[in-house]
């Protein structure tokens, strides 16, 4: 049977300031008819301008330079802009990253799900309101009634997901282009997405093209996998065959494992302990109106040992990032007492490109902490900065250029020297690689997890990527909605989770096997349940009772080291 | 597409604008030193009298040459320009910085009534500002000034909130570097192009708004020439010496077209930067 | 509605800080009234009979309270230089006429630079677009009081089309009036054309690269109905703002062009009084204008709520 669509010696080069950058480079690939297929590489790897070829909707500056793209034997590259039109959309659809700006903020959901019908059907209008309410029932959306009239706003992250997901498949198109569609979805949504992307495939046999810089993505749900790097295909065929046996060098670094931390911590000496710490945020809305209280922290109590690295997870919105920022002193009005024995703790952000001062030079930046320590001896200073570029890997020489200059896994590794420079035996890195590409992250972990080995550096390691935590962590930390729910010995958590969330977290994240239709980690986040005086966690607990709306449950140990709020999560 | 690369590596603009107000800025320097003819002397023998080669601008009723006017006239302009600019900068940045990064009810309220001035265009709150304080240079400017203030102090507020929330001033602030160091040795070098480009526009309006007064007699007071005033004693001529208005208005309208080409100019690069 | 109820609220304080403010400033006025009507050869004994019946004898508060009340009533007192006439009967005489000449130059803007602005963002990196954009550039350098200088040139004395300085009041012949109207208010409107088209084509603009747009492409819409279905409504939103900024710039405009051409209207009473130190009136217009600015801004901020669901979120 001939193939869905081929893609015969692409190639595709970006002009800027007159000069030309091969983006592809003389690309070949194929699509079977009901297959699902994947893309994997890293960012610039020319895996997202390989789909938006096919769409034909690339940006002017990106001019393909050769090659065709055959659609059930058109070469699309040849279609009019008319005839283009007309396939978008119908034959071929596609899912975006970003939910959150991705859905016309000023247009009603309904209006926005049923154009594709206007463009390609001649539907009547009750009909067509029929289809879009069924389209959205069919992607796990409640009341689909009430959403035809919403706005995109009133809307969840994981919800505009599923909306747009309903939105491109309304037209049952032949190929479904998923480019990146769970990256900015949490772990527990980021699931079910791609249980719903399956679903379809199989009830409709529309091929997928699975676009992702995430293996785990890939492994869950592509039968096939094409691996990029630098806008050449490095290597493809059956996803467990090549990711077992990889072949080509870029391959085997993007399955190389998380570097183990094995420096064993003996929890002598405590070196942050925290006691109900509490923070609210105020929503500003007016002059007249009273200002609401957001609580985000909401009495959290532990303690850091020294020499250990503490994991935090937790799902975006569950208060870890204002915890790191509340223990390094950048948030001032929280309550509850704070006591550290060493000297100020220093931070390592998330964003490699917003950390450092885009207007001054490397070197300047590195001596403002020695500024800050009180070093005045210039010679002194430049000597430590040189010490602790050639200690985080990099060239002395870097001094004297600016952060723009630098990949994003130097502007990590500066990043860390910056707060090693403070002098501080304890460190808060808040996501510190999960802006970055995999192959690079594993080496900005093997730093952090050398200078701890070296120095006996504490740290506090915030992440949503529980394997990552999982290697990487002593202790860990499971925070849901401002609250710890458990808290426990890496190895215990992992083997042996109490809290109903810590479940749901574990059985979302994606281990790269096989998503199966059966699997337990059904979550109820769609559904509205009252929120009730009791647990927190109470509206999405598949194991909730009635009582559970009214107690308020406390951490309590249930094990060595391991204390949690809830054990229903153990019974099975 | 070439046109866009063009424009990209030449910001054609920002060059044309640098020159044009360089150019009005040598012209009048040497304005006011030397003047092809004396400028209040008046000719009888040459009463309104049309461009020739002696008088490249004609001369007005009185027979005073127009070109050694305007060459005077606009040091005026450039006065009054460079005064409320400098008062709105200075005034603006500091509360600027300070309000945008320090936060807090007083921040609120001043930022209220920032943005209730700048809902009202400058002539008139200048108008305002001049009814109270009564006509003149000295009026005009402190007038002026005072307008500037919220329009710079928005800008840089907007700025430092923008940057205070980036990671690298958080940065700082956690390493315990004093708020006064960040926010003028780690922020306003990131900002500059921002109130760069504010200035330019504070000089286009002061240009636009002191002409403006002057016209309305308002302003600079005779003798003193100023482009404004001259453009108001032109009008009532204009049949007879269309020159003497049209002379002075071109040189307002391109001493304005170069100040506002390098703000455009310096928007593009801030967009090409970013 | 809740908002709307708070938008009111605000825009009442809002006049009642006003009012405060511009009572103020005239209250701190070096010399007071008195002295203004009286020249500075009055004796102390005239000058205090006079203070003693305009009542500048009372403390400042029950003054205030006194002027604010009359003041909603329409009374403003008297005018210094026009003696014996109301400031509400000056104000009644000249208000029509700026209104109609603000009203002019608005529908000229609106009907011209909409679809210039969007010509442009369409053509975006075409000639057209950058004729366009040479143009409004210039024209956005233009003090309005010189091009309504070469309008009277040009269009009065030359070509005829109008007699500069023989305005004809609406009250006579209204069609008349508008004629002559035309030009002033073409002087007023062409700068601010030339600032609302830069301004919704950069509004178009900004939307084009934006995530949903490439949705919509996705779905196979095509550029035009990409562009009228669904940028359209979101580079309109911020241009209703900026209408705020336009109108007030419009009344500011029309101070000064009614001077260039003679149009006895709001912004000419208001310069004369400003020369000849007649307060009551400069206060009355200034109250006028001020409330005029304030009560747009209002309007505009409900227009802005109907354009944008996300605002009834807030």
């Amino acid at each position: 049977m001939e193939n869905l669509l081929e893609i015969k010696n692409l190639s595709l080069s970006f002009y800027e300031n007159g000069a030309e950058q091969k983006v592809l480079k003389n690309i070949s690939l194929d699509i079977g008819r009901q297959e699902i297929v994947g893309i994997v590489g890293e960012s610039g790897s020319g895996k997202s301008m390989t789909a938006l070829s096919m769409m034909r909707l690339l940006s002017p500056a990106a001019v393909i330079t050769g090659g065709e793209i055959l659609f059930e034997g058109r070469d699309l590259l040849k279609l009019s802009e008319k005839e283009m039109e007309s396939v978008r959309g119908d034959d071929i659809s596609m899912i975006f990253q970003e939910p959150m700006t991705s859905l016309n903020p000023v247009m009603k959901i309904g209006k926005q799900v049923e154009e594709s019908l206007i463009l390609h059907t001649h539907m009547k209008k009750d009909e067509i309101r029929r289809q879009v309410i069924e389209a959205l029932t069919s992607v796990g959306l409640p009341e689909p009634e009430k959403l035809y009239g919403k706005y995109p706003y009133q809307l969840s992250g994981g919800m505009r997901q599923r909306v747009m997901i309903a939105m491109a498949t309304i037209c049952r198109p032949k190929l479904l282009i998923a480019d990146e569609a769970t990256t900015a979805l949490d772990v527990t949504v980021q699931k079910q997405i791609l249980r719903l992307i399956q679903k379809f495939h199989e009830e409709t046999g529309t091929s997928v093209l699975m676009i992702s810089h995430d293996l785990n993505v890939i492994k869950s749900v592509c039968s096939r996998v094409i691996v990029m790097y630098n806008g050449d295909i490095v290597e493809m065929g059956n996803t467990q065959e090549v990711l077992r046996h990889p072949k080509h060098d870029y391959t085997k670094t993007l399955v190389a494992a998380i570097p183990d931390n094995d420096v064993p911590s003996d929890r002598s000496s405590v070196v942050l302990e925290a006691k109900d710490l509490r923070l609210s945020f105020k929503e500003k809305d007016g002059v007249f109106s009273g200002k609401d209280q957001k609580a985000v922290l909401k009495g959290v109590s532990f303690c850091v040992y020294e020499g250990e690295i503490l994991g935090v997870v937790g799902e975006s919105g569950c208060g870890k990032s204002t915890l790191a920022k509340t223990i390094v002193g950048l948030n001032k009005h929280f309550t509850g007492s704070l006591q550290m024995t060493c000297s100020r703790p220093q931070m390592v952000f998330q964003d490699p490109f917003g950390s450092l001062n885009p207007a001054r030079k490397i070197g300047w930046i590195l001596q403002e902490p020695l500024k800050a320590r009180g070093i005045r001896d210039k010679k002194e200073r430049l000597r430590l900065v040189d010490e602790m570029l050639v200690k985080i890997g990099l060239d002395p020489s870097f001094k004297g250029r600016y952060a723009r200059e630098f990949s994003g896994g130097q502007r990590q590794r500066i990043s860390i020297g910056l707060a090693l420079l403070m002098d501080t035996g304890f460190i808060v890195a808040d996501e510190p690689v999960s802006a970055l590409d995999v192959t690079v992250q594993s080496q900005i972990l093997k730093l952090l997890l050398q200078l701890h080995k070296e120095k006996n550096l504490t740290m506090m390691f915030i992440s949503h990527d529980l394997e990552v935590v999982r290697h990487v962590c002593d202790r860990v930390i499971v925070m849901y909605l401002g609250q710890i729910v458990e808290m426990a010995d890496s190895d215990e958590l992992y083997k042996n989770p109490q809290h109903p969330y810590t479940r749901l977290l574990f059985s979302a994240a994606l281990d790269g096997h096989k998503i199966e239709d059966n699997d337990d980690s059904e979550d109820t986040e769609a559904q509205e349940v009252p929120q009730g005086a009791g647990c927190a966690f109470y509206p999405r607990c598949p194991y909730r009772k009635n009582s559970c709306r009214k107690k308020k449950p406390m951490l309590r140990l249930c094990g060595d080291n391991h204390e949690t709020r809830c054990r229903a999560g153990a019974l099975k | 597409m070439k046109e866009k690369q063009f424009r990209k590596k030449h910001n054609w603009q920002l060059i044309i604008g640098c020159g044009l107000t360089g150019f009005f800025v040598l012209f009048t320097i040497v304005g006011q030193f030397w003047t092809p003819y004396d400028v209040t002397a008046m000719d009888a023998a040459a009463r309104s009298a049309p461009p020739s080669l002696a008088h490249i601008m004609g001369t007005d009723n009185f027979g005073r040459d127009v070109f050694s006017r305007v060459m005077n006239g606009c040091g005026n302009t450039f006065l009054v320009a460079f005064c409320t600019v400098g008062i709105g900068a200075v005034f603006g940045t500091a509360i600027g910085a300070l309000t945008g990064f320090y936060g807090g009810w007083i921040d609120e309220i001043i930022m209220r009534i920032n943005d209730a001035i700048l809902s009202f265009p400058s002539i008139l709150l200048a108008l305002i500002l001049i009814s109270l304080l009564g006509p003149g240079k000295l009026n005009i400017i402190i007038a002026l000034g005072i307008i500037f203030i919220p329009s710079f102090a928005r800008i840089v507020r907007g700025e430092v909130l923008r940057c205070k929330s980036l990671e690298y001033v958080q940065s700082a602030r956690v390493m315990g570097i004093s708020n006064f160091r960040i926010i003028f040795a780690h922020i306003l070098p990131n900002i500059w192009v921002s109130m760069l480009t504010a200035a330019m526009i504070g000089f286009n309006n002061a240009v636009l708004s002191e002409a403006s007064m002057s016209y309305l007699s308002l302003g600079v007071q005779p003798p003193e020439a100023s482009l404004g005033r001259m453009l108001s004693e032109a009008q009532s001529l204009i049949f007879n010496a269309p020159w003497y208005a049209i002379f002075p208005g071109i040189v307002i309208i391109l001493i304005i077209l170069g100040f506002s080409m390098i703000s455009e100019g310096l928007r593009k690069l801030q967009w090409g930067e970013n | 509605m809740k908002y709307f109820i708070k938008k009111a609220v605000t825009l009442i304080i809002t006049l009642l800080f006003i009012s405060v403010i511009t009572f103020a400033a005239f209250s701190v006025i070096p010399g007071d009234a008195s002295m203004t009507r009286l020249g500075t050869e009055a004796t102390p004994d005239q000058i205090e009979a006079l203070r003693e019946e305009m009542g500048l004898n009372k403390p400042v508060t029950e003054r205030y309270i006194l002027w604010l009340s009359d003041a909603l009533r329409g009374d403003f007192g008297e005018s210094y230089q026009y003696e014996g006439q109301q400031v509400s009967a000056l104000l009644a005489d000249r208000l029509p006429v700026t209104v109609l000449l603000a009203v002019i130059s608005f529908l000229m803007i609106l009907v011209l630079s909409v679809p210039l602005g969007i010509l442009a963002a369409k053509h975006s990196g075409k000639w057209l677009d950058t004729a366009i954009n040479q143009l409004t550039q210039i024209t956005m350098a233009i003090p309005s009081f010189f091009l309504g200088i070469i309008l009277t040139y040009i269009f009065g004395l030359i070509l005829k089309w109008f007699q500069p300085g023989l305005f004809i009041s609406p009250s006579e012949n209204l069609w008349g009036s508008i004629r002559y109207l035309i030009f002033p208010a073409a002087a007023i409107a062409l700068p601010k054309i030339a600032m609302v088209v830069k301004f919704l084509r950069n509004s178009v603009l900004s939307e084009m690269p934006k995530d949903y747009v490439r949705t919509a492409y996705s779905k196979g819409s095509s550029k035009n109905r990409a562009l009228s279905r669904h940028i359209l409504k979101n580079a309109l939103i911020p241009v209703i703002t900026f209408m705020a900024l336009v109108v007030a710039e419009i009344l500011a405009g029309s101070i000064i062009v009614e001077q260039v051409f003679s149009v006895p209207g709001v912004g000419r009473l208001l310069i004369s009084a400003i020369s000849t130190r007649d307060y009551p009136v400069v206060q009355a217009v200034v109250t006028y204008v001020t409330a005029v600015v304030v009560i747009i801004n209002f309007v505009v901020d409900m227009l802005y709520q109907l354009a944008d669901p996300r605002v009834k979120a807030a």
